[in-house]
């Protein structure tokens, strides 16, 4: 039995970030790869990884002002990723349209659709800014695992 | 022994990664950030509602004057609004870090409220906004300013053209 708080408190020190792209300019994803990949704005010193599947991942970045036609896909690779997931809007367009808003190909505000629990606005946010934004889905994971 | 040079180098530097988030992030003093609005120098010519392309930007008129609203979660950071702002009323400054919780997304906006008030000449209602002074030869003193600026629109235009300007 007093294993499971142990390996809690492993399992807590390294979230893997998944990345959904749905309908983005593809800057927000740009700075999103920036924050991960360079070691100027190394992520991983939160414990943070990148993973390719998002049946591996804890946190979702998404981007993007939700674009009607990616809308079935999105919410299809939303559903594959296990709970208790957190999720990060990045950029302005998902959390309520940006210069996008009111068209007719865009459903934005994505919370809507997906339940966001992070916001971080920007157009593109700054690789800092998406590092804090972060760290406080990091918190928001932690105290739901 | 090329290897030898580069790890002293490397001792000698130190890492290349940014403090940030476990000390203060650098941040170059001309980024183009979050908007602040200062009420006292808004002409309310609206220009900045004009020009924003996210729409980001709303003045309404309610019974206490001209309200303005920016919402940071639309803002672009274009940076349009200061660019067009007559009287540099609006700014952007430097402060990038916006992330928040989704439970105060709407709270992420910036308020301001041009007043109105009671013309001194005429009673008046009209709205408290900075006169347009940019043409006025010579300029204006700041005892006139604050004469005029208690002024509505229509006694504003009289005062200006019955300003004694000395010879």
């Amino acid at each position: 039995m007093g294993l499971i708080p142990d390996f809690k408190k492993i399992a807590t020190r390294s979230p893997w970030i998944y990345r959904i792209n749905a309908g983005s300019c593809n800057g927000c994803d740009v700075e999103m790869a920036t924050t991960a990949l360079i070691p100027r704005y190394d992520i991983e010193r939160l414990g943070c990884q990148y993973c390719g599947s998002p049946k591996h991942a804890d946190i979702v970045l998404i981007s993007g002002p939700l674009t009607v036609r990616v809308k079935d896909a999105v919410l299809r690779m939303y559903e594959e990723i296990p709970d208790p997931k957190v999720t990060v809007a990045v950029g302005v367009c998902p959390i309520s349209g940006g210069i996008f808003r009111e068209s007719y190909a865009v459903l934005a505000p994505i919370d809507q659709y997906i339940p966001i629990d992070v916001n971080v606005p920007g157009c593109p946010p700054r690789p800092q800014a998406i590092i804090a934004g972060v760290a406080k889905a990091i918190e928001i994971w932690r105290e739901r695992l | 022994m090329n290897f030898l040079t580069i790890f002293a180098r490397n001792l000698k530097q130190g890492p290349q990664t940014e403090a940030f988030p476990l000390g203060p992030a650098f941040t170059p003093e001309r980024l183009r950030g979050r908007i602040e609005f200062n009420a006292d120098h808004c002409e309310g010519c609206r220009i900045c509602e004009r020009v924003c392309p996210a729409n980001a930007i709303r003045f309404a008129k309610t019974p206490d004057g001209m309200t303005f609203d920016c919402w940071h979660n639309t803002c672009v950071f274009c940076g349009n609004c200061e660019f067009y702002c007559p009287t540099d009323a609006i700014h952007q400054t430097n402060d990038w870090d916006l992330s928040h919780v989704n439970a105060d997304k709407f709270d992420m906006v910036e308020h301001g409220l041009i007043p109105n008030q009671k013309c001194v000449e005429c009673g008046a209602t009209a709205l408290n906004t900075a006169p347009v002074i940019k043409n006025a030869k010579p300029p204006l003193s700041a005892e006139e300013y604050t004469e005029l600026r208690a002024r509505c629109p229509k006694c504003r235009a009289k005062y200006l053209k019955n300003r004694k300007v000395p010879a």
